[in-house]
């Protein structure tokens, strides 16, 4: 039997993508989860012990190219679409803090 | 001047060929209206006026040198805010993106670009493309053109409300699990999601990548065939994108091969949360194509009840990946953070847990949920194996059957507010819709009947699912029901 989900795996499942939540959406997200998660409990009544995976038959395959240089990639559009920029660089925020 | 009411791709093309009126006049004449009518729907999020009046312009030109043209050309479209346009705005209708414009066009764009049509603006859509209503949006609600006490459906709203309200010939929208069959049913327009791999997803903000597909939102099926002719290909820039070469027979179906088609009807589909005037209207329809000539079978596709939840731990592990990139570096900025002093953790946090709006938040946690160390096996995994059970069911029946019949929605356009506050049960109005994307299938929404605006109450529609790769099937059945309906 799967737990159910309390406010310590909420909490930590923000902190693993990266969400700031207020205490309201909280309270919200733990009572819709919770619904959500027990529709998901039809799956259980399946047996897929002997399936495959869709993964394992996709049909799909690795799509390869000549490992050369291309110039199909426009540098100055991806530096102009980002948001802050000086001399031709990316500026982002300090990623190592500084010492105190 | 033509009126913009009557206007479909081909009766656009037979005016400007004929020269009754010009590109430019069409385009201005569709700004006005929109400029008086939008406020009050609000399918559109930006409009690109400036560049739709040079492109129609340089279409006249080549018409005045008596110059052939495509039957695109010059056709005012409305473009999903989720695909991008160089240097127009690409919201995805969230705050996160508000500031962003896109660097360079979809493949789509592209080849419309090479069609010369002429695009008229953005619409407004569910935050990322998740919901079913366009009341998600970060920016706006989009209003039913039908009855403006209720939604036009979603996730591609904006995109059905603005073929639907005459604000647009055509336009393009995404289909992840229904966002553009639900919103056409709604709306009472034809809605074309095509194959896995038909159309290149390169410059569709991505959602759920192995679910995502661009598909023509349009008035008839002939349109929605003709512009789905356009921007269907093999693209080195989408890994996913198939190799298939679609013919003529797109736009000119024979009568006596649309006769040969068994249509198979799933038990499944016709049970339980079915609204009494769907089935009615559902009915309507199979008669009609019963007129055609076509054989119609019973079928089953018996893991039909686990595709929603099925696709709803899918989607959202596809989603908590996806929408990792918007970090707050990147893209556009949370102007009310001073970068140089916060910690870079506190910037991903506080630009995500501002930008996302609940919808996206609540699926990005579930997403990471179902994907974690210790419920991997039990959600996700297992979600995979019933996802390709339900692939099998199709591969299985279509030995019988050329096509599948089925509802597109449970209920016609709900009242906005209504469910808002319910996740699940706006979940719910995907359980007819979801089953094609997770077995990558063709599929589209075609209106019971003719719905004038505001006249003939809500619109419904019905779908028709295809082969792989069989988007003539459904489109040929289409055209011939338009033409017993008109």
């Amino acid at each position: 039997m799967l737990s159910p989900i309390n406010k310590k795996t909420l909490e930590y499942l923000a902190e693993l993508a990266r969400i700031e939540l207020d205490p309201r959406e909280e309270e919200k997200f733990l009572k819709d989860l919770q619904k959500i998660l027990d529709y998901f409990e039809e799956l259980k009544m399946l047996d897929t012990k002997d399936t495959r995976l869709m993964t394992d038959d996709s049909g799909l395959k690795n799509v390869f190219r000549e490992d050369e240089e291309r110039k199909n990639t426009n540098h100055q559009a991806g530096i102009e679409a980002f948001p802050e920029k000086q001399d031709g660089y990316l500026k982002i925020p300090p990623v190592f803090e500084s010492e105190p | 001047m033509t009126t913009l009411h009557n206007l479909t791709i081909k009766s656009f093309h037979e005016g400007l060929v004929k020269k009754t009126f010009s590109a430019l006049e069409v385009a201005q004449t569709f700004f006005k209206y929109i400029k008086d009518t939008d406020p009050k729907i609000g399918a559109y999020l930006s409009l690109n006026e400036e560049n739709a009046i040079r492109d129609a312009e340089q279409v006249d030109l080549t018409i005045a040198k008596d110059e052939d043209v495509g039957i695109l050309a010059g056709v005012p479209l409305a473009i999903k805010d989720n695909i991008l346009i160089k240097d127009l705005p690409a919201t995805a209708a969230s705050k996160i993106l508000e500031n962003y414009a896109a660097s360079y066009d979809a493949t789509v764009i592209q080849k419309l670009r090479a069609e010369k049509a002429v695009f008229l603006g953005k619409t407004n859509l569910d935050e990322f493309a998740m919901g079913a209503s366009t009341e998600n949006s970060a920016f706006r609600i989009t209003k039913n053109p039908h009855d403006r006490e209720r939604v036009p459906g979603g996730t591609s709203g904006g995109s059905a409300a603005a073929v639907a309200g005459h604000m647009a010939v055509a336009a393009l929208g995404s289909d992840t699990g229904g966002s553009i069959r639900q919103p056409s049913s709604f709306c009472g327009v034809v809605g074309l999601k095509p194959t896995y791999g038909a159309v290149s997803r390169f410059g569709l903000i991505a959602m759920a990548s192995s679910l995502d597909q661009i598909g023509t939102i349009a008035k008839t099926v002939e349109d929605a065939a003709i512009l789905f002719g356009a921007i269907n290909g093999k693209d080195p820039l989408d890994a996913t994108s198939a190799e298939v070469e679609y013919g003529d027979e797109l736009f000119a179906p024979r009568l006596e091969e649309v006769k040969r088609f068994t249509v198979g009807l799933p038990e499944e589909y016709f049970i339980g949360g079915l609204d009494e005037e769907m089935r009615r209207a559902v009915e309507e329809a199979i008669q009609k194509i019963k007129s055609l000539g076509l054989q119609f079978k019973r079928i089953s596709l018996p893991h039909t009840k686990y595709a929603l939840a099925c696709y709803y731990i899918v989607m959202p592990a596809e989603v908590s990946a996806n929408l990792a990139r918007f970090d707050g570096i990147r893209y556009a900025r949370n102007e009310k953070l001073e970068m140089r002093n916060e910690k870079l953790r506190d910037i991903y946090f506080k630009t995500r847990g501002e930008g996302f709006g609940a919808e996206v938040k609540r699926r990005i946690i579930l997403g990471t949920f179902v994907l974690s160390s210790g419920y991997y096996d039990a959600y996700y995994l297992k979600a995979q194996k019933v996802r390709a059970l339900i692939k099998k069911d199709f591969e299985e029946v279509f030995k019988e059957v050329d096509v599948i019949l089925t509802p597109v929605a449970p209920t016609p356009a709900f009242k906005i507010g209504e469910k808002i506050d319910d996740p699940l049960a706006m979940y719910l109005s995907d359980i007819f819709t979801v089953s094609v994307n997770l077995a990558g299938l063709p599929a589209i929404s075609i209106p019971v009947r003719k719905y004038e605006l505001a006249k003939d109450g809500l619109p419904i529609g019905f779908q028709l699912i295809g082969k792989p790769f069989r988007e003539a099937d459904i489109l040929g059945i289409g055209q011939y029901y338009e033409k017993i309906t008109a």
